[in-house]
Order: C-alpha cells, then sequence, then structure tokens
C-alpha cells in the first residue's frame, strides 16, 4: 500500500511542482539521515505546516566537503536566489573558522540563526576517579599524557575545540599537547571511555543519554550558560565550577548573500515562527536537542564571537597559519 | 606469462603509489602514525605481492581472441556513451541504445537486440518511475522543446 | 529470558504489514537473484542498495528487504545446480554434484523440494544460533579498544585471504588494492586531501557502492560478451511436484550435521558460505557408509551442501552484526549498506539499536518460512525464469546497475569509476584475483588506519602497545595462523576453485 501512496505522491508532487515553478529549496550539505538533512527536512515542513511559508518547500541533498560543495555551490552560482536556504550547524562555523571551505569566508552568506542546539558534555567512565570538571582537568594541567579524550569529531573538530576552550579558561595553554582521538560517532567514544581506553569523552547530550540513563557513564559538566531543563537538571554547567566555556552545537540556517533585506527578514520570520512552534518542540525532544533561541543580528553577533575563538585557538594548534 | 605481465604493472602502480603517498601533506596535530605512514605500508605489502606473483605465477587462462575484445571495447564505448547521454537525453534513448548494443553484443542477432533494447528501456522506466516512484525524466526538455 | 523478551518485540517490528511487505518481496527477489546464473548474491544485493535509497527506505526497511534478498539468494540458487548443472551463484557449486545427477534420473523435483526443506532446516539453524551467539559476542563490545579492533580487521584480511582462496599473493595483493583506493580522500584526522591529485572528485573518497557494483554487476557483462552466453547445459524436465518424504526422513540427521559445519564456517571472518557448502559435503562425504555413491545422486549429498551454505550464511551475520567484520562477499555488501545507513555495526548495535538488530533476526525467521513456501510448492514459478536468456538479463542488470548509482550520486565521475571497476573487475576475475578482499579493503581501510593512529595516540607512539592485551595477542596470533596455515594444510585439502563468496 504504501509502495502506492509513494508512487502517487510522487506523481502528485511532480504535477504540483510543474504548476509552481519557484518553490523554494532547502539544501541540506550531506546525504540523507545526518544531522543536516534533519534540520532541512524538519524545519521546511513545519514552516509550511504552521503557514509560515505558503509554497511547500523541497528537500535537497548536497554532499560533499564536509559542506563545502554547498556552501560553495552558493557563494558562486546562486548568490541572489531569494528562494533558497541552506542547513547548517557549529560544523559549518567550525569549517569556516578553520579554512577548510576552500578559501570561503562566514561572510560570503548570510546566517539566519539557529533554533535549537545539542549541549555539550564532557563526560568520563562511571568508575572514573575524576568527580568534577576542574579534577579533570587538574590531571591535564599536571601530566597531560595522562588522559586521553575522545570525541566523535575528528582532531581538530568541535569536540576536541571543546575540550580545549575548557582547558584555556583552566589556563591551560600547551594545547597540542593535549592527547585526543576522534572516533566514528560520540557512542564509539563512549564505548572507548567506559572501556577504559580513553579517560573522558567529549560530545554532546543526545550521544551520551542512553549510557547515562544505563549508569554506565557520569557527566562532569554541560557546556551551556544555565542548566538544562528537565530531567538533566541535576548536571552542573562547566560555569558553576568556575570554566567559564559555553559550546553547543546548534542546527540552523543560513540564506545567500545578496538577497533583499526584505527576503532575508521574511526568511527570519519564518524561522522565528518555527522556533516558537509546538511542533519545533516536539522534534527537538524527539531528537535530544535543547531549546537556543537566536535569529537574525542576534545569532550573527554570537556567531561572529565563536568563530574568532575558533580562529584563536585554532592557529595555536596550528590548524590555521 | 599473464601474472608475470600483471605482477609487473600493479608492482609499478605500487611503487607510484609509495612515491605519491610520500608527498603526502601531513597534518598539523601531534599524531605518532601520520597522515604518510599506512598508505607507504600498504604499497609496500602490494610490492611485495606483485613480486611474488612475478616469481610465482599461475598458468595463464584461456585469454578470447582479437574479436571479443573489440566486442568487450564495444561494450565499454557504449557504456561510457551511456553514463554521459543518461542526463541530457533522459532514460529512454540511452537505455534503448545501451541495452540494445549489449545485447546485441551477447548474441549477435540484430533484430532480438532491437527488442530486447526496447523492452527493457519502456519496461524498466514503467518499473522504476510508476512502481518504485523514482523520479525518471523519460525524454529531456531539450529534445521535446 | 532476555533473549525471548527482545524477540517478541523484534517480531513486532517485523510484523507491521510494510516490513511483513518488503520481507517477502525480498524472498521473491532474493530467490530470482539466486536461481538465475550471472546474478549472483553479492551482485543482486550491490545493486538494489542505490535503489532501496531512492525509494526512501528507512534503516529498519531497508535491512528486512536486503536480508530477505541476501537469504533469497541462498535458496535460489540451488535451482539452476540441480536443473542446468550452473550453480546459481558460487555457493551452490556443490549442489550441482549430486542434485545434476538426481535430477536426470527423473528426480528434479525430488531433489528441488529436498534441497528446499535443507536449506529451511539450514537457515533457521543458523539464525537460532545468530540469536544465541550474537549477543554474548556483543557483550564483549567494552572490551575492544583501538589495539584490538586493528588486529581484529587484519585478522578478517588474513582469513579471507588465507582460507578463501587459493594463492595468497593475489588476495593479499586484492586487498593491498582496497586499502589503497580506501586511502583516497580527505584524511579522517588532517582533514587534509590525501592522494586524490586535486580533482575534487576524488575529495570524498571513492564511495564503495561505486565499486561494488562495478567489480561485480558490471563486469560480468564483459564474462558473458566472452562467453556470448553460452552457458546454457542441456536442462532436465521437472515433473510433477510431490514431498520426498523417505529422502527427507533419512537424509535429516546429514542436515543437522552439514548446518552446524556450516554455521561454524560462516562464523569465521572472511570464510562464508562457499567454504560452508564445501565442507558440509565434504564431512558428509567422509562419514558416510555409502561413499561411492556420492556424485551419482545421493539424496544426501543434496541436502548436505544445501543446508550448509544457508547455514554458512546465517553465521557470516555473526561476526558482521557484532564486529564490524563481515564474514563472506555478500556480507561484506550488507556491512556497505549498514555504513551508508549511517549504522556503525560492531558491539554497540545490540546496545543501542536493539529494536533495529532483533527486528532483522525475526525478519530471518519470517523470510525463512516465506522462502520455505516459494522455494517447494512455488518452485515452478522460479523454474520458469532460467529461460531468460542472457542477451536480457545482462543488458537489464546493467541498466539496473546504471540507474541504481546515478539515482544515488547523480554524477558522471561516478558511472565512470563504475565502468572502470567494470573493466578492472574483468581482468581480474580471468587471472583468478579474487575481488572481495578489495571490496573489504575499501570498506575497512579508513577503520584499520584510524585505529592504528588512535592506538598510537594513547600509547604517545609505543607500537609495544599494539600488542598489549591478551584479546590483541589472541587475535594477531589467529590472524598469523589463518593467512599461514592454508599454505601447509593445502597439499591435503584441495579447496574447490575461485570461492567468491
Amino acid at each position: 500500500m504504501k509502495l502506492f501512496k509513494q508512487a502517487g505522491a510522487c506523481l502528485l508532487l511532480s504535477v504540483g511542482l510543474l504548476g509552481q515553478a519557484t518553490s523554494a529549496e532547502c539544501i541540506a550539505p550531506a546525504n540523507p539521515g545526518g544531522g543536516w538533512d534533519f534540520t532541512c527536512r524538519s524545519i521546511s515542513k513545519i514552516m509550511h505546516d504552521i503557514g509560515a511559508v505558503d509554497k511547500p518547500i523541497q528537500v535537497t541533498n548536497m554532499a560533499g566537503g564536509g559542506g563545502g560543495l554547498a556552501y560553495g555551490h552558493v557563494v558562486n552560482e546562486r548568490g541572489s536566489d531569494e528562494e533558497l536556504i541552506i542547513a547548517a550547524s557549529s560544523a559549518t562555523a567550525t569549517r569556516l573558522a578553520q579554512n577548510a571551505y576552500a578559501g570561503m569566508t562566514a561572510d560570503q552568506v548570510r546566517f539566519l540563526g539557529a533554533i535549537g542546539a545539542d549541549p555539550g558534555v564532557i563526560v568520563v567512565g562511571k568508575d572514573s576517579p575524576f568527580n568534577s570538571l576542574t579534577d579533570l582537568l587538574d590531571a591535564v594541567k599536571a601530566d597531560p599524557s595522562s588522559v586521553t579524550f575522545a570525541g566523535g569529531s575528528a582532531a581538530g573538530g568541535f569536540d576536541h575545540l571543546k575540550v580545549l576552550m575548557a582547558l584555556g579558561r583552566a589556563d591551560f595553554t600547551d594545547i597540542a599537547k593535549v592527547k585526543y582521538i576522534g572516533v566514528d560517532g560520540g557512542a564509539d567514544a563512549i564505548t572507548q571511555t567506559i572501556g577504559g581506553f580513553t579517560q573522558a569523552m567529549t560530545g554532546d547530550i543526545s550521544e551520551v543519554v542512553g549510557f547515562l540513563k544505563s549508569g554506565d557513564v557520569r557527566v562532569l559538566a554541560v557546556l551551556t550558560d544555565e542548566r538544562i531543563p528537565g530531567e538533566f537538571n541535576d548536571i552542573p554547567t562547566a560555569k558553576e565550577q568556575g570554566i567559564d566555556v559555553v559550546a553547543v552545537n546548534w542546527r540552523g540556517l543560513y540564506v545567500p548573500k545578496d538577497i533583499s533585506d526584505e527576503a532575508y527578514n521574511k526568511w527570519s520570520d519564518a524561522l522565528a515562527k518555527v522556533g516558537s512552534s509546538d511542533e519545533w518542540a516536539e522534534a527537538m525532544v524527539a531528537n535530544g536537542l535543547a531549546p537556543f533561541n537566536k535569529v537574525g543580528d542576534d545569532f550573527a553577533g554570537y556567531l561572529d564571537g565563536v568563530i574568532a575563538e575558533i580562529q584563536t585557538l585554532s592557529k595555536e594548534l596550528g590548524v590555521i597559519k | 606469462m599473464s601474472d608475470r605481465i600483471f605482477g609487473a604493472l600493479t608492482g609499478l602502480v605500487a611503487l607510484a603509489y609509495i612515491v605519491s603517498a610520500t608527498q603526502i601533506q601531513e597534518g598539523f596535530l601531534p599524531d605518532p602514525v601520520g597522515s604518510k605512514l599506512f598508505p607507504i605500508l600498504v604499497g609496500s605489502i602490494a610490492l611485495l605481492c606483485s613480486i611474488a606473483i612475478v616469481i610465482k605465477p599461475d598458468e595463464s587462462p584461456d585469454w578470447p581472441g582479437v574479436g571479443t575484445f573489440l566486442s568487450i571495447l564495444c561494450a565499454i564505448v557504449a557504456l561510457v556513451g551511456y553514463a554521459y547521454t543518461l542526463k541530457p537525453l533522459g532514460f529512454l534513448i540511452p537505455t534503448a541504445v545501451a541495452s540494445g548494443i549489449i545485447s546485441f553484443l551477447i548474441q549477435r542477432r540484430f533484430l532480438t537486440a532491437v527488442l530486447t533494447g526496447l523492452g527493457l528501456s519502456v519496461g524498466l522506466f514503467v518499473l522504476f518511475k510508476y512502481a518504485l516512484g523514482l523520479g525518471l525524466v523519460a525524454f529531456s526538455k531539450n529534445l521535446i522543446g | 529470558m532476555e533473549v525471548f523478551s527482545l524477540l517478541a518485540d523484534g517480531f513486532a517490528v517485523a510484523l507491521t504489514p510494510y516490513s511483513l511487505m518488503l520481507a517477502v518481496a525480498g524472498c521473491i527477489i532474493g530467490t530470482m537473484v539466486g536461481a538465475l546464473p550471472g546474478l549472483g548474491p553479492s551482485n543482486g544485493v550491490a545493486i538494489l542498495i542505490p535503489l532501496a535509497f531512492s525509494f526512501g527506505l528507512d534503516a529498519s526497511q531497508a535491512l528486512v528487504l536486503m536480508t530477505s534478498v541476501y537469504y533469497g539468494a541462498m535458496y535460489g540458487g540451488r535451482i539452476s545446480s540441480i536443473l542446468l548443472n550452473i550453480p546459481g551463484d558460487e555457493p551452490a557449486l556443490m549442489t550441482t554434484l549430486d542434485g545434476y545427477p538426481m535430477a536426470k534420473q527423473g528426480r528434479a523435483a525430488d531433489a528441488l523440494v529436498l534441497s528446499g526443506v535443507a536449506s529451511f532446516v539450514g537457515a533457521t539453524f543458523a539464525t537460532i544460533g545468530l540469536m544465541l551467539l550474537a549477543p554474548i559476542l556483543a557483550r564483549i563490545a567494552f572490551l575492544f579498544g583501538p589495539a584490538e579492533y586493528f588486529a581484529l580487521y587484519l585478522l578478517a584480511f588474513c582469513t579471507l585471504g588465507g582460507m578463501a582462496s587459493n594463492n595468497q599473493r593475489k588476495a593479499a595483493l586484492a586487498a593491498c588494492m582496497g586499502l589503497g583506493i580506501a586511502m583516497i580522500g580527505l584524511d579522517n584526522n588532517s582533514g587534509l586531501p590525501r592522494l586524490t591529485f586535486d580533482s575534487l572528485h576524488l575529495m570524498d573518497g571513492i564511495d564503495f557502492l561505486v565499486a561494488i557494483v562495478g567489480l561485480f554487476a558490471v563486469s560480468e557483462v564483459f564474462i558473458f560478451i566472452e562467453s556470448h552466453g553460452k552457458n546454457s547445459a542441456i536442462g532436465v524436465k521437472l515433473g510433477k511436484i510431490t514431498i520426498p518424504v523417505k529422502d527427507i526422513v533419512r537424509s535429516f540427521f546429514a542436515m543437522i550435521r552439514a548446518s552446524v559445519v556450516g554455521f561454524v564456517a560462516g562464523v569465521l571472518p572472511g570464510a562464508g558460505a562457499s567454504l560452508g557448502s564445501f565442507l558440509a559435503y565434504m564431512s558428509e562425504k567422509s562419514i558416510s557408509k555409502d561413499k561411492d555413491t556420492f556424485g551419482t545422486g545421493n539424496p544426501r549429498g543434496v541436502a548436505a551442501p544445501e543446508a550448509g551454505n544457508n547455514a554458512a550464511a546465517g553465521g557470516a551475520l555473526v561476526p558482521m552484526l557484532t564486529l564490524g567484520v563481515p564474514g563472506s562477499g555478500t556480507t561484506a555488501v550488507l556491512l556497505a549498506l549498514l555504513m551508508t545507513l549511517n549504522i556503525t555495526p560492531g558491539p554497540l548495535l545490540f546496545i543501542e539499536r536493539a529494536d533495529l538488530v532483533w527486528g532483522l533476526i525475526a525478519t530471518l525467521f519470517i523470510a525463512n518460512f516465506v522462502l520455505l513456501i516459494l522455494n517447494v510448492p512455488l518452485v515452478r514459478i522460479f523454474v520458469k525464469l532460467l529461460s531468460v536468456p542472457a542477451w536480457v538479463l545482462l543488458p537489464g542488470v546493467t541498466m539496473v546497475s546504471f540507474v541504481g548509482i546515478y539515482s544515488l550520486s547523480g554524477s558522471y565521475f561516478d558511472l565512470l569509476l563504475m565502468i572502470g571497476f567494470g573493466v578492472l573487475g574483468y581482468f581480474l576475475r580471468k587471472i583468478d584475483v579474487p575481488t572481495v578482499p578489495i571490496i573489504l579493503g575499501i570498506l575497512l581501510g579508513g577503520h584499520m588506519e584510524d585505529n592504528l593512529r588512535r592506538a598510537m595516540v594513547i600509547s604517545g607512539g609505543e607500537w609495544t602497545y599494539l600488542f598489549s592485551s591478551p584479546i590483541a595477542i589472541g587475535l594477531w596470533l589467529a590472524a598469523f595462523v589463518g593467512f599461514i596455515a592454508p599454505m601447509f594444510v593445502s597439499k591435503f585439502f584441495k579447496k574447490p576453485q575461485a570461492i567468491t563468496d
């Protein structure tokens, strides 16, 4: 039955597309199934469902270069396309800051905003001798080779930088000595930590929920401004422990640079509406996201700060010159 | 003899691979293994295997005649052509031509090959487009318009 | 019993109408894939993967479809073995030995029914084995660090090269080819391009699906052009289908013994279904009192290899699911499916995606019953398929491959690369270089290197860390033995030619 339905939907869709050739498009710069794909699909759907836009938004996947292919496509070929939005996240900002998009910079597009985020965490196994973030950071300060961190992103990626930011706040500057291994996703990083091969894990809270519930790990700190509302309210923030670091994996959108202010405002209004909708609240719960609402100029200011810090750290690491 | 030529070829490729691997740009972070070591290791083992194959070859297989190689070459050209025309010309025509050619190369009967090409192109199009819902284009707009 | 409640959950997933429909469709496609000579299980699964994505199936649905195809192909392979004396796929090779003689004696229908039942016994046994063994293996998850994984991958290459090939030099070279290809693209650690020769197309590396479809499916076209499709032996007629109760009862214990042998062969990383059916046949022959009648149409010579290859097919899923190391060519393709679905197989799969794993196991049970029905009372339909001529089948398969890859990536470059792999595959097959290690190399190369590098980061560059745990040492030893031992045993133990599955 479902096959026929799908075939039917396809037919309808193609007929529909013929009728309105200028349907807006959301580019997910990765293959189906990942975070960017989720951002595009759920935001586009909710935007139309709640009437923030009048036509359905078509989702296109354009994988390549860790988002760089889509970024280049938007900058070079669609620079003034007003019917185009593109999914972005902390990874986009990190790569832009580290010059990983073949020299393209963050000011070649306009960032629209973020409406959800996966809070960063630093986690140890349940039997770990470390009881607080400061314990762990002190151990690294005393002997950097005694602690290996595992994270789901490659070396120099956002998970790695979270640790370095925290260490930077604790006045540890020899960051090239910090041992970090990038594994295939947060779950693997946790297994390595539970197995004792690495001493701590850095990642997003959505990656550790299962293990936290089963009692295999302890979260030393969550890297947000305030504690996460709900069931994880008892996890202290890094700030409370005197380490002023905020690192979240936000989910948001950008648009081409040369669109009119009118079009920009239309999209940011639509995004803000999605951000305050019940449908999005549900989608966030289902995907382990915490509220994180920064749209328009507010977001642009936040992003500039983040990019500047990543650039400083990356220079110290030698990731960029 | 075939094995000796094959071993010599793969040996050369392995050497070239090792050389290109030494040119790999190293990363920035403290990583004891680095970006070069594993590729060089793989290339070296491949080189050893190639040498072993040259020293101790198996018997040559039955290679087909020149005619067959020409047929295979025709098939490759047809497939490459298919790869390039699938998008600009739409699904139906390139599929009919390519599958017709391959069918002809396998059994050398012209009429059946034409029928196979037509049947496969229409049949697969209906299957993909309507039963499975793939977004195929029958004829490209350039052709119709 | 925890296992049963988990299995019940699995059935809840598998028994939804849509999943059930996919399972039945998969069984039918699989039996067809197995029955048609020139379209083996690796091929069949490989060309269907890109299509499964285009239909927008989710992870569990895609797995239901593909594993049904996988099991189906193992059943279907026997049909042309028995009727045409041509194995429909590699693992069905041993079935020709007694199946075809039986058919020539006018007992084709009996042979088909008997082998269908044997397949059912073997596959059911293996599925139960998978259900019991996999969770145990999964529990050792936390004992595997980078050093252990590195040794495990090495073991897979060594057993594949040592046991499943007649020529270690060529198997090792093939593995290196795959590993070498896997290095192309962005370096996981530094993010810098490696061996891409400044080509943008190579920045993201070479997609393993492109390589698989090229090496397995496209190369087949060239093989058939060479043979002009002249592979049809004289077929035998199929009479009325009755149930040969006497044969089934007499060979029942043979089936059980073969299932055990096959399952064990399947669980070994890199061995697979062909070895399973071979060992099952040989061991049955060696303990039998009427050795002389093997090869002349002995029913047990039909039952044993079929039970063996189906049991091995199920067994090969164990290392694939629990350790992320495929036990055969087709499971390597299934591993590619999992990786494309963003599912990292391995110990964690059983903890994180229990619904998926148990849904899969439940599907295998269901698929088995569906396959028994398809392959015993309804076998006549598939027999008709054997009359599809190569000159229709091969162009058809090629076009499906192209559409699959094209709909997945939409890039000319990938299509050309696929043709390139097809040509490469043709020459490699001619000179007897196995192609499965290439696929395994492409699939596992990145992981193997990553784990080596992680191990060295943790140890601060101390190489002895690779041998620092009992598990790691055990795996290194097993790898060494797996690669070396067959060189000495091969004199007494002649393997069937060209095991590729």
